[in-house]
């Protein structure tokens, strides 16, 4: 269930992070990590092609000095829309919660 | 003494001792497994390769030698298949799900096979009877012997198949050879259907015994209670089909 939940809010948190600049990949998970939402980077490949693939996230390559081009990821057009509806819906469902929340207790 | 292998891993040049990239070479592999079927496996596993190899080179540092350890580190960073498995799988999983199905789908076409159930040579003729829709392989057969009379080289031909056409032994072979999807409900019914088939036996052969030895109350349905472990889920209610008209003069409970 927590895996379930933590799940759900992965999306609107990557795009949330994306919303203000474009990102190196290791540094959105630097930034999950903080946040205990995710613990190892592999779960986030598939996330974040799943977003792409759904034309939310858009990628550019960067060189790097040490190595290969690097991936960046940005935040579409269409990702920004769905984003503020996500935000729309957790708000909803954050007020509902607490609202149920506090009748019980 | 390590043997040193040279590989380029997702654009990083490394020099790798040999059981270093054993190592990684597997985890990739279990990686790859692990996603196939999902969307976009491809970009996917082509990420990961290329943070491992970010990763790697970060271990290793100003050492010219990649070795066990920076590869398990690496590891450790991105994490294994069990610990991929927590999050994100069941959405890969799904998604895989969502492939197979429809594979499933496009192989709806049927295969053909030679039919077990239905033999009476080697069932070359039942299983083109069902490939051909044909509800009763009789007609096949009949053609058969029709053509050979007429001096066909229809022998030969028979003998071919027989040789050359697989017998369908699993179920889903049978379902295949049946043209139905080859999914879970439809395997199911068929191991029911089977297992239905197989207590008839059961029943006949006890019912025989019966006969034979004047046994008034052989607890032949202990064989059934055995079954039921096998079928529970497949809402099967246990009743064993009496084929023979002879009746039961007892009730099943008395014996459980």
């Amino acid at each position: 269930m927590k895996a379930q939940m933590r799940k759900g809010v992965l999306d609107m948190c990557i795009l949330s992070l994306l919303s203000t600049e474009a990102m190196y990949t290791s540094d959105i998970i630097e930034r999950l990590k903080k946040s205990n939402l995710v613990i190892v980077e592999g779960t986030l490949y598939p996330l974040l092609t799943r977003l792409k693939n759904g034309d939310l996230l858009e990628y550019y390559w960067m060189e790097s000095n040490s190595g290969p081009p690097r991936k960046y990821f940005k935040i579409t057009e269409k990702g920004r829309s769905f984003l503020a509806d996500l935000k729309d819906s957790w708000t909803e469902i954050n007020e509902a919660v607490s609202l149920t929340t506090q009748k019980q207790s | 003494m390590n043997k040193t292998i040279n590989i380029n891993l997702g654009g990083y040049p490394f020099t790798i001792d040999e059981d270093a990239y054993v190592t990684a070479s597997h985890y990739l592999d279990t990686l790859t497994n692990h996603f196939s079927g999902s969307e976009g496996e491809a970009e996917i596993m082509q990420d990961i390769e290329s943070r491992m190899g970010e990763l790697v080179s970060r271990n290793k540092g100003s050492r010219v030698i990649v070795n066990k350890i920076d590869v398990l580190e690496a590891i450790a960073v991105l994490g294994t298949p069990e610990e991929l498995q927590d999050i994100d799988f069941s959405q890969a999983e799904i998604k895989q799900k969502k492939a197979k199905s429809s594979s499933f789908q496009l192989k709806t076409g049927k295969r053909l096979f030679r039919d077990p159930d239905d033999q009476i040579v080697s069932g070359v003729c039942s299983g083109l009877a069902s490939y051909f829709g044909i509800q009763d392989a009789v007609w096949i057969r009949i053609a058969f012997v029709l053509l050979t009379m007429l001096g066909g080289a229809s022998v030969m031909v028979y003998i071919v198949l027989w040789a050359i056409v697989p017998e369908a032994k699993t179920v889903s072979d049978r379902l295949e050879m049946m043209g139905e999807p080859t999914n879970v409900n439809n395997i199911a019914k068929m191991v029911k259907e089977e297992l239905e088939g197989l207590s008839d036996k059961i029943q006949e052969t006890f019912s025989k015994k019966q006969k034979k030895h004047r046994f008034g109350q052989t607890p032949h349905s202990s064989g059934h209670d055995d079954d039921q472990p096998l079928t529970s889920g497949f809402s099967w209610d246990g009743k064993l089909p009496l084929r023979k008209k002879e009746k039961v003069t007892y009730d099943h409970k008395d014996f459980v």
